[in-house]
């Protein structure tokens, strides 16, 4: 794809990809994080 | 020099220093925690850009440019790692650290490191290393800053590093953290304009990726292996592994990144910074290695691969346009080049000076002896970046891996393992730092093809780990630390 060995294009396209993937995951699992704070916080 | 570039650049500065200005008279920086944490009033986008500018210094516009230059598409496993840098280190470390810091009363990463392993061992030897390497971290930025604008305004190198280095102690000395945060948001917008711009160019000029890329396989096809030019880093999975790590875990060990931590509003806004964070680093982070690369075929006879993105821009982009990208260098530069000022000084002034030499200094006075020793780091940094000690990237890489190999487990430990105690920490810092240090200086790294970053890790991680389960009976954590842990840990 792109002119680019397949290696390649995972290296370019595919750590992004798995990065979005894991900030998604973080995101939906701490949705409760708001709710949890203290006043001491 | 053109005329319209110097209009940029006087317009960029004017504008930094503005926002330094508003930013000082914000930040109430009469008083400790706010010159040194901006009164932890942060919110999530500027604590995302913040950390990102942060880390990402002028390595960005003449290190990875130089990488991907040198070795083609290779350099991209630097960018692999360094696109999850800020998520990984606000999911993992981030509302933990924020809200021990808070408990704990600590106003620096380092007085937090002592709090959390309590002796003055731990901070006089995490201040000691942190001011030696960040030191030299910010003699690399000096060193871009001179080359970059002397190379596009045809100054001499010695007042291009005069004017560069002057600017960033004057808004650093103005408005202490709230002043360098938003700056930092300022310089991170800068920068990701001006690279996009000219990677834009770039593609403008080569007709496409696609085109680009069947360029450069005429020109050397292993300049499109995720090997290297030549195939030289093949199977090379020790330094791989460190390339992708020392950007994406490394954050963790830099305590002048996870001061952002410590200093947001809540805990809980590390989560919606992550995802900013993300969002900044996929536009930003890939552009310059591709840009070096695209170099390949636009200018193939470079003399100095550091300068591949500056003369790209000076051969592709009209005058404004190129005053835009040198206003992006040296956002990229001050705005690491400032952090790392702010940071040493509170390090010398705080956790040295007021720790071990004048306990009853008040918060005023802290402030100036603070402002004091920014302008002495940077006369000295100043005056060492005119001999031109070596390239960028290999000073950053050096850097940056040994601060990453000393503190990494001691800032993730901290909030995560309650049996990590004072000897497991001050192993690990002196472990970690003189294993990467050694690995590098002695070039080990290049005979085992072992990552300095990767090896040091892994030494400062065992010796936390051995260290602190063999001492649990004789250094046993103070009942009030171990109950700040369990208030931090006890949030889901």
């Amino acid at each position: 794809m792109f002119g680019l060995p397949l290696t390649t294009t995972l290296l370019v396209f595919g750590f992004p990809l798995a990065w979005v993937i894991y900030t998604a995951v973080f995101f939906y699992r701490s949705r409760s994080w708001p709710r949890d704070e203290t006043d001491a916080d | 020099m053109e005329p319209t570039v110097l209009v940029f650049l006087v317009l960029y500065y004017v504008v930094v220093v503005a926002i330094g200005v508003w930013a000082a008279r914000k930040g109430a920086s009469n008083s400790l925690e706010g010159f040194l944490l901006g009164g932890r009033k942060v919110g999530p986008l500027v604590t995302a850009l913040t950390l990102q500018a942060t880390a990402m210094s002028g390595f960005m516009f003449l290190g990875a440019g130089s990488e991907g230059y040198r070795m083609g598409y290779w350099a991209l496993w630097y960018a692999a790692g360094d696109i999850g840098g800020g998520v990984v280190n606000l999911s993992v470390i981030g509302r933990r650290m924020r809200r021990l810091s808070k408990i704990l009363g600590s106003l620096s990463s380092i007085e937090y490191l002592e709090h959390r392993y309590p002796s003055p061992a731990t901070r006089l030897v995490a201040g000691t290393l942190t001011i030696f390497f960040l030191f030299f971290y910010v003699l690399a930025q000096f060193i871009a800053g001179g080359k970059g604008m002397a190379l596009v305004t045809g100054m001499p190198y010695w007042l291009a590093l005069l004017i560069a280095v002057g600017i960033i102690m004057l808004y650093t000395f103005l408005g202490g953290y709230f002043a360098v945060a938003y700056t930092d948001l300022f310089q991170s917008l800068v920068m990701l304009v001006g690279i996009l711009w000219i990677f834009g160019a770039c593609l403008v000029h080569l007709g496409g990726f696609s085109a680009a890329n069947e360029a450069i396989q005429r020109i050397d096809p292993t300049y499109l292996s995720v090997w290297g030019k030549g195939l030289v880093k093949q199977d090379h999975w020790g330094e791989i592994s460190g390339a992708v790590l020392i950007f994406s875990i490394g954050y963790m060990g830099w305590p002048h990144v996870v001061t952002r931590q410590m200093a947001m509003t809540h805990p809980a806004t590390a989560r919606t910074a992550a995802v900013y964070s993300t969002l900044w680093n996929l536009c930003f982070v890939s552009a310059p290695y591709l840009v070096g690369i695209f170099a390949i075929v636009i200018l193939p006879d470079l003399d100095d691969a550091e300068l591949s993105i500056l003369r790209v821009a000076d051969t592709l982009l009209p005058p404004a346009i190129t005053g835009l990208v040198v206003a992006a260098i040296m956002a990229a530069i001050m705005s690491t080049a400032d952090s790392i000022l702010l940071q040493t000084g509170t390090i010398a002034s705080r956790d040295l000076y007021q720790r071990f030499l004048e306990p009853n200094a008040t918060d005023r006075q802290m402030v100036w002896v603070s402002r004091l020793l920014v302008i002495a780091i940077a006369v000295v940094g100043y005056l060492v970046a005119l001999f031109r000690p070596p390239g960028v990237f290999s000073v950053v890489i050096f850097t940056t891996s040994v601060l990453g190999s000393a503190f990494l487990p001691c800032y993730v430990c901290a909030v995560w393992w309650k049996r990590a105690n004072t000897p497991g920490a001050i192993a690990s810092m002196l472990g970690g730092a003189l294993t990467a240090f050694v690995w590098q200086v002695a070039g080990v790294d290049v005979a085992t093809a072992l990552h300095p970053m990767l090896v040091g890790v892994l030494a400062s991680s065992a010796l936390m780990v051995v260290v602190s389960l063999l001492t649990q009976r004789v250094a046993p954590l103070p009942e009030r630390v171990l109950a700040a842990v369990e208030a931090a840990r006890s949030i889901h």
